[in-house]
């Protein structure tokens, strides 16, 4: 009897909580191109905060570097940038990240498959976005073969509904704003 | 100059040579083999901006970049 009612609860909570994680992303990155912001992190740790940082930032500047004026205008509002595939002509998106940050679009631009592969060891996420980049664009097959798939939620393929439709079928919880079901685009990133 | 760049967990250690100076060439090209024999794919830009993976050493180049074996997540 409650278990329609939970599911909807379940998948309302998800997309909230997806759209805030991208929205803290899409600020932590803002963050991340003003050079004369103040580390916090260097005030507590400052040897790790420093260092931490300017690997992370040149990564950043690295993949900047390789990214096309299209994707790199992308990443720098949306915190993804979309790539084709060499072989097959597919699109796929790389968000901001190290793993599981990859997905295969759909024709309507929506994210229907996850693809997961890194360049082995660790590395910061500028240097495996630019490798996952290069992989996709210039030996797809090569970079699927060794990917996991993993699947992508049906809620977050739905999340490409009108907007009218999202909004409507967000409007009656109390935890999400009204405002949120406005703003949101056609087809929210990860 | 040319530049090699591999990506490590700083982010990325660059190599910048002279690529009319023949010592400094054969040594970027040592380096090539060892990082490609060790698993590391080179790719370098076209005029452009295009990524192209090189699977031997170009002494052209004015920029390649290196980055580890890809495994699955």
């Amino acid at each position: 009897m409650f278990r329609q009612p939970l599911r909807n609860a379940n998948e309302r909570l998800r997309l909230f909580l997806s759209e805030r994680g991208r929205r803290a992303r899409v600020l932590r990155d803002s963050l991340r191109w003003q050079p004369d912001r103040i580390d916090l992190s260097s005030r507590f740790v400052s040897g790790f905060g420093y260092g931490y940082g300017k690997g992370e930032a040149r990564g950043l500047e690295l993949l900047k570097e390789w990214l096309s004026p299209e994707q790199f205008a992308q990443y720098d509002a949306k915190s993804y940038f979309e790539v084709t595939g060499c072989h097959s002509g597919k699109r796929y998106r790389i968000s901001h990240g190290t793993s599981m940050n990859i997905h295969e679009l759909d024709g309507a631009g929506c994210p229907c498959v996850g693809w997961c592969f890194a360049p082995k060891g660790y590395l910061v996420a500028g240097d495996v976005m630019l490798a996952q980049k290069i992989a996709l664009e210039t030996d797809e097959r090569g970079a699927l073969n060794v990917a996991n798939k993993f699947f992508v939620p049906t809620g977050r393929r739905n999340m490409h509904l009108p907007i009218t439709e999202l909004g409507r079928a967000l409007a009656w919880t109390s935890i999400l704003p009204r405002p949120l079901t406005a703003r949101a685009p056609p087809c929210i990133g990860l | 100059m040319a530049t090699q760049i591999v990506m490590d967990r700083t982010g990325d250690t660059r190599h910048n040579f002279d690529a009319k100076n023949t010592d400094a060439l054969l040594k970027a090209e040592k380096r090539f083999r060892e990082l490609t024999g060790a698993g590391f794919t080179a790719a370098v830009r076209t005029a452009s901006g295009e990524a192209v993976v090189k699977r031997t050493f170009d002494p052209n180049a004015e920029e390649t970049l290196f980055f580890p074996r890809l495994v699955g997540g």
